[in-house]
């Protein structure tokens, strides 16, 4: 187990970014093995003061081996500082790893939450969180049962016909297994773990306590309204009855023909803490790509990955995890969506972004300033704001490019993820906060899909996909 | 007139029927002996012939279900389960068993388990303290662990379980689910150390 989660937590960095195997060959995963060995043997501590002592060891870790690499960067010559800043993220996020996992499900959400903001946590960092959906560890099937026998009312074996012990897969929040109903179908069942959710929402506030310092920022009301957002989307993931929902919602969105799956919830065996759904027997991302998938198939599954990323955020619904973990890729070539708890509902302010965006995405300029205003409160000729009207540009251009592009876009182009990256590195280094709180999760979609893409090396038309969901959502809105 | 040791048996039930209902309507503090003793339809100073306080009364509940729980437990047929799974059936199984008296054991259990009260008449918490150990002594030598395990492995346990069952009997959260997660990481401390021991 510790020489994949080493391999998986590389894997998840873009190739370039990898230490420089001639320095540090063998010290993370060395220092990777020490850790899972050590947490092992540790109790998960489920005190409020205990988890803010070691919350608050943790940023001030972060904090000063940071200042370490700010005063560093002074002396470095380029490349020395991007391996620098790489070296430093991979150790970071291998200090929030022990403590993250040490903690449990609680606080490894508040740790990818923490992910999600760029200007506080660079992107490696909130990859290296991302792998702890898959290597918390597990409950046994005695705590299983019981907190089935509370959610359900009945004991696993008496509920269903097979329910296998082991976890096949593992969540952050808690664990899922394959059953199988009385009726024969195939089933998974997520179960989250007990007390969890109010731990998230006790610990939330200590993480708000501990960045007391933005405070001072002129900005800080952009910072309290994306931790609201996160805040509420936390809370949002721990509710299964809400992610049931979604994923009725999600699966209406969706034809036979658009070959993309969403699980089906089985109410009779769901609760707000027990989720069950249809077993889809498919391959994950690395798996698919062991199999070394032809560039035409690549390309199916981006296309599809783009598809209902479109098909879903003009609902008003943002699949804001695109995790590898999350997709299934089917034989018969369908894929399969997993894990609606992370899906952002947009309110009548943020479909007035949408719209906005949209104009902007066929080149009206004429919106800027009023989309400017809502999204940041700035106004485009004030010169103060020069730096920061420079990064949205820069990350409008990235955001866009592909949209723009005429024909199939490469997305396992170097250039563009690159441009990304040094954008994102300019978001960390201007410490600019301002922002509306949709973009917590739009940027984190967005990253998260065109990472995935680029680890595929796929080729997605997305000018053309946009036009066709773009214009199902002008059509829909004009019925409506 | 000699009593029978049936009509003894009736009468010890009576007491701690009534005792249970008082307890759990009326309140711990607020109920008396006397109080027991007049709904169980008998004398003051006849109970005293059957239980010398209101604390041996509760302890003798406790024991009561502790026991049926052991039995549970005993009889569930387990496959190849580990000693943290065995241990946690056992305790939750006795949790369970002991649901109903919940609103009471708060205060009760203050007294009984009270190290410090063994020489007073509540001792009685120490022969469920026994009974408990060496039950879970079972567990644990059933799982190829050696016994006599040493006193400090199992004052440890003693100590977790105490503030399992403390944190249990007023536990709020839904289904006491908090319970379930401090049982689960108790159990995760304990085993770790016992492992560390052997």
């Amino acid at each position: 187990m510790t020489n994949e989660t080493l391999s998986d937590l590389i894997a998840a960095l873009p190739q370039e970014d990898e230490p420089d195997s001639s320095t540090d060959a063998g010290l993370p995963a060395e220092q990777l093995k020490q850790i899972l060995a050590d947490l092992a043997l540790r109790p998960v501590p489920v005190g409020s003061l205990h988890r803010l002592w070691t919350l608050g060891e943790l940023s001030a870790q972060v904090a000063l081996a940071y200042f370490a690499l700010w005063i560093r960067q002074w002396f470095s010559d380029a490349d020395t500082r991007k391996r620098r800043v790489m070296e430093s993220n991979l150790r970071i996020g291998l200090k929030m790893f022990r403590r993250l996992g040490y903690l449990r499900g609680a606080i490894t959400k508040l740790g990818q939450a923490a992910g999600n903001l760029p200007h506080i946590f660079p992107a490696q960092i909130a990859d290296t969180l991302d792998k702890l959906h898959s290597e918390a560890p597990p409950m046994h099937f005695s705590l299983i049962r019981e907190v089935l026998c509370d959610e359900l009312g009945k004991a696993p074996e008496e509920m269903f016909a097979k329910f296998e012990k082991e976890a096949f897969a593992a969540a952050s929040l808690g664990q899922v297994h394959r059953a199988q109903l009385k009726t024969g179908e195939q089933v998974a069942v997520k179960i989250q773990y007990p007390g969890i959710g109010r731990a998230i929402d006790a610990d939330f506030r200590n993480l708000g306590a501990l960045l007391f310092p933005l405070r001072l920022g002129k900005d800080w009301e952009y910072v309290k309204a994306q931790f609201a957002e996160i805040h509420r989307m936390l809370n949002q993931e721990v509710d299964y009855g809400r992610e049931a929902e979604t994923m009725r919602r999600a699966s209406g969105l969706f034809q036979p023909e658009d070959g993309i799956l969403v699980p089906r919830v089985y109410e009779d065996y769901s609760t707000l803490r027990v989720l069950t759904t249809e077993y889809i027997p498919g391959l994950h991302l690395p798996g698919f790509l062991t199999t070394n998938p032809s560039q035409e198939l690549r390309n199916h599954f981006g296309t599809k990955m783009y598809k209902a990323h479109f098909r879903m955020y003009y609902a008003y619904m943002n699949y804001a995890d695109p995790h590898p973990g999350n997709y299934l890729f089917l034989k018969d070539g369908r894929l399969g969506l997993l894990d609606f708890g992370c899906v952002q509902y947009y309110g009548p302010e943020e479909r007035e972004i949408v719209r906005l965006c949209e104009r902007l995405i066929e080149e009206d300029e004429t919106v800027l300033p009023e989309l400017l205003k809502l999204v940041s409160g700035i106004s485009q000729s004030d010169p103060a704001n020069e730096t920061y009207l420079g990064l949205i540009k820069q990350s409008r251009d990235w955001m866009m490019e592909p949209i723009r592009s005429e024909g199939p876009f490469d997305f396992g182009d170097e250039s563009h993820f690159k441009r990304g990256l040094e954008w994102f590195a300019g978001m960390v280094g201007s410490r600019q906060v301002r922002g509306h709180p949709m973009y917590v999760y739009f940027n984190r979609c967005v990253f998260g899909l065109k990472a995935l893409l680029y680890r595929m090396r796929a080729q997605v038309d997305v000018r053309a996909l946009h036009r066709r969901e773009s214009e199902r959502w002008r059509l829909a809105a004009r019925d409506s | 007139m000699r009593i029978t040791a049936e009509a003894k048996i009736a009468t010890e039930q009576r007491i701690l029927e009534s005792a249970a209902k008082l307890f759990t309507t009326g309140g711990w503090e607020n109920t008396t002996t006397r109080e027991i003793a007049a709904a169980a339809g008998i004398a003051t100073g006849t109970l005293f012939n059957y239980f010398q306080c209101k604390e041996a009364i509760a302890a003798c509940l406790i024991s009561v279900a502790l026991t049926r729980a052991q039995q549970e437990f005993e009889r569930r047929a387990r496959d190849q389960e580990s000693l943290e799974e065995d241990l946690f059936s056992f305790i939750w199984t006795g949790l369970k068993r002991l649901r109903g008296y919940r609103k009471f054991l708060s205060p009760a259990a203050e007294t009984i388990f009270s190290p410090l009260a063994r020489l007073s008449p509540e001792h009685a918490g120490d022969s469920i303290r026994i009974s408990h150990l060496e039950a879970v002594e079972r567990i644990i030598s059933g799982h190829g662990i050696a016994a006599p395990l040493s006193a400090v492995t199992m004052q440890l346990y003693w100590t977790l379980y105490l503030g399992v069952f403390a944190c249990w009997a007023a536990d709020t959260s839904p289904n006491q689910e908090d319970t379930l997660a401090i049982l689960d990481q108790s159990l995760k401390l304990f085993i770790a150390s016992l492992r560390r021991e052997k």
